[in-house]
């Protein structure tokens, strides 16, 4: 049995649901407690969680460093930062306080909290629009979810809430208002565990989020002139499920990386890398990346959709892969 | 402060000092790494304040010496072995000496980037108070760390969120080679606590009862609810930033001068005024001492270096 959700009432149901569960969960950042979270996911949570639900000052160090310390003390913080972009505001906190503190400690710790952080392209300029989720990946000591679905919102959610390591939580700004179903009782999503969302023979279309909202359109499109192509959506991005993309790969031959971030050392790049170190006899056509072509995001729409992959483009490419 | 809790203040003061001896002469001599930040002169403040919190009561330390470590109880062989990178230290070789570690006895760690304290130690607080623990943190830092952005966001954030939190300022007058005239446009540190509306206080940090009062009085404070407080210690640094420093930014002189203010014997002299300390007693801390320092030195020589296979551990916990 499901229900249906739109993918930021399943993370407002993952935290209800966690809330609930474990007194030690709380959950901050600015603009969450009264309004209800700049994207309004979390209204009503402040009425039935009371003081585990406040709101900060614009104090982006202090919000995830201080759910480093909370972590440390007994709490399972759930932090928020209102964009993604400003993980670039505290990346001393994130980067080096969550990612390493356990290991220059010799794992005196466990650091059991989530950053959650609204990531992605709504036309908001270069600050407001990133996916910045090659700099979490390059970062030891970080997981990091990337959920694409209202079922994986939930599920990643409630089990990145249960985990004893950092989690950064990608939660992408299109897809809050993206329907879906959502298995009915306790659902929790494992981490490191890739899906393939839909089956194909010609070519591997690595995406995730809008990306792979897009892709899985241009697969529609592209089965009709008879191309059929693998989608398979990472689903988190540390720990990173290889060996479903490996074996998509072994089976057709070549592969794209769709993503909505810089060019230049992306996760398609290490994606490429890995195929190279990996699958290269596996291979019988270029590796391809789409991707945003080291530019900062632009804020008009004309302009996003001349930088930010689109379901055409991710056509003429896979056109181009087609097996001969 | 009781006769016990005063002795014991100098028997740990003497003994940071002893042991900080030994560090730089095995540096030099090539046995250990040369990464200490050495804390002389520093000590009466570090070893006072902690004297007047409970055991438990978090703690996360500066760069300056040992005592923090010797206060909370901290076997010194554990502190050897994490400068020379050898088992049976506390970090396993991952940190060194700047992560001495102990969650037992309230060491929550330091820092590398100076400011990581403030926010970390303020989250801990805030954990602190939610979980209704009693407990207080204790933030060390210097005057140079005091002009890091994260102490504003954590002093404000302690302050509106009045949690059980001290911000302890060591203010020697340095930043490295940065005078404080330099980089500071305030005389004192403990002024900007009224920005953030939580009290500041000044002390002699060469003084033991001084800051041992003000930090009992801003743990009480803390304890009760009613939020942070900012102490800062006036002290002084005899020696380079690190093991090594050439001092081009000082002059012999200028610490020559600064040694007169040492807190040592200064606390030493009191003891004696007291009743509590005579030449029999001092000679028998400072052979008890001697003998700590070798058995810990000889107990470092003897351990194995840190397995270079354990390099891959501790990033996870899953």
């Amino acid at each position: 049995m499901s229900h249906t959700l739109s993918y930021g009432h399943a993370i407002r149901e993952a935290l209800v649901e966690e809330m609930r569960r474990d007194p030690s969960v709380i959950l901050y950042g600015e603009d969450v407690a009264v309004y209800g979270g700049i994207f309004r996911v979390l209204a009503g949570l402040r009425d039935e969680f009371g003081e585990r639900v406040f709101d900060t000052p614009i104090s982006e160090n202090v919000i995830a460093g201080s759910a480093v310390g909370a972590a440390m003390a007994g709490l399972r913080p759930v932090a928020e930062l209102q964009f993604a972009d400003f993980i670039h505001c505290a990346a001393d906190e994130v980067i080096l306080k969550a990612g390493t503190w356990r290991y220059a400690h010799g794992g005196a710790f466990t650091l059991p909290l989530v950053i959650r952080a609204p990531s992605g392209g709504m036309g908001f300029g270069p600050e407001h629009s990133q996916c910045p989720d090659a700099y979490i990946m390059h970062s030891p000591g970080l997981r990091l979810a990337v959920p694409s679905t209202p079922a994986d919102a939930k599920g990643l959610l409630k089990t990145a809430i249960r985990m004893d390591d950092p989690v950064v939580f990608f939660e992408h700004k299109l897809l809050y208002g993206m329907k879906g179903e959502v298995p009915d009782g306790e659902h929790l999503v494992p981490f490191g565990k890739a899906n393939v969302r839909r089956e194909g023979s010609a070519l591997t279309i690595v995406a995730w989020q809008e990306m792979l909202r897009r892709s899985l359109e241009a697969a529609e499109r592209l089965a009709k002139e008879g191309l059929d192509v693998e989608v398979v959506d990472p689903v988190t991005l540390n720990p990173f499920d290889r060996e479903t993309i490996l074996a998509s790969v072994r089976k057709t031959g070549a592969c794209m990386v769709v993503e909505e971030a810089y060019r230049t050392l992306g996760v398609g790049a290490e994606i490429g890398a890995m195929l190279m170190e990996e699958a290269f006899g596996d291979l019988d056509r270029p590796f391809r990346r789409l991707a945003i072509p080291d530019v900062p995001i632009p804020t008009a729409p004309h302009l996003v959709d001349a930088v930010v992959p689109r379901v055409d483009d991710i056509v003429k490419v896979a056109r181009e892969l087609a097996p001969k | 402060m009781d006769d016990a809790t005063r002795i014991e203040i100098f028997r740990k003061m003497l003994l940071s000092r002893r042991l900080e001896e030994r560090v730089r002469q095995l540096s030099m001599a090539g046995e250990l790494p040369a990464t200490l930040h050495p804390g002389a002169g520093q000590e009466a403040c570090q070893v006072a304040a902690l004297a007047a919190l409970r055991p438990d009561d978090p703690m996360l330390y500066g760069h300056r010496g040992l005592a923090y470590w010797i206060a909370r109880g901290l076997p010194p062989e554990k502190i050897l072995c994490d400068i020379a990178f050898k088992e049976g230290g506390t970090n396993g070789g991952k940190g060194g000496v700047m992560h001495v570690v102990d969650p037992s006895r309230g060491i929550f760690g330091e820092s590398g980037t100076l400011g990581g304290n403030f926010v970390i130690g303020v989250g801990v607080a805030l954990a602190e108070k939610m979980r209704k623990t009693g407990r207080v943190v204790i933030m060390f830092f210097g005057d140079g760390t005091s002009n890091r952005g994260q102490f504003h966001e954590a002093a404000n954030f302690a302050a509106v969120k009045k949690l059980p939190a001290i911000f302890f300022c060591e203010n020697n007058g340095w930043a490295v080679s940065v005078s404080a005239k330099v980089s500071t446009a305030v005389e004192n540190i403990a002024d900007r606590a009224a920005g953030y509306g939580m009290p500041g206080k000044v002390v002699d940090g060469n003084d033991i009862d001084a800051v041992y009062n003000a930090t009992r009085e801003a743990a009480e404070r803390a304890r009760q609810g009613e939020g942070p407080s900012l102490i800062e210690a006036k002290v002084q640094r005899f020696l380079g930033h690190y093991l090594g420093d050439p001092e081009p930014y000082r002059t012999k002189e200028d610490v020559a001068k600064l040694r007169e203010k040492d807190p040592l014997p200064r606390l030493q002299q009191d003891l004696v005024k007291r009743g509590l300390l005579d030449d029999a007693k001092l000679g028998a801390f400072e052979k008890e001492i001697a003998e700590t320092v070798d058995r810990a030195a000889e107990f470092t020589r003897a351990q194995p270096p840190v397995a270079a296979s354990t390099a891959l551990d501790s990033v996870y916990a899953t």
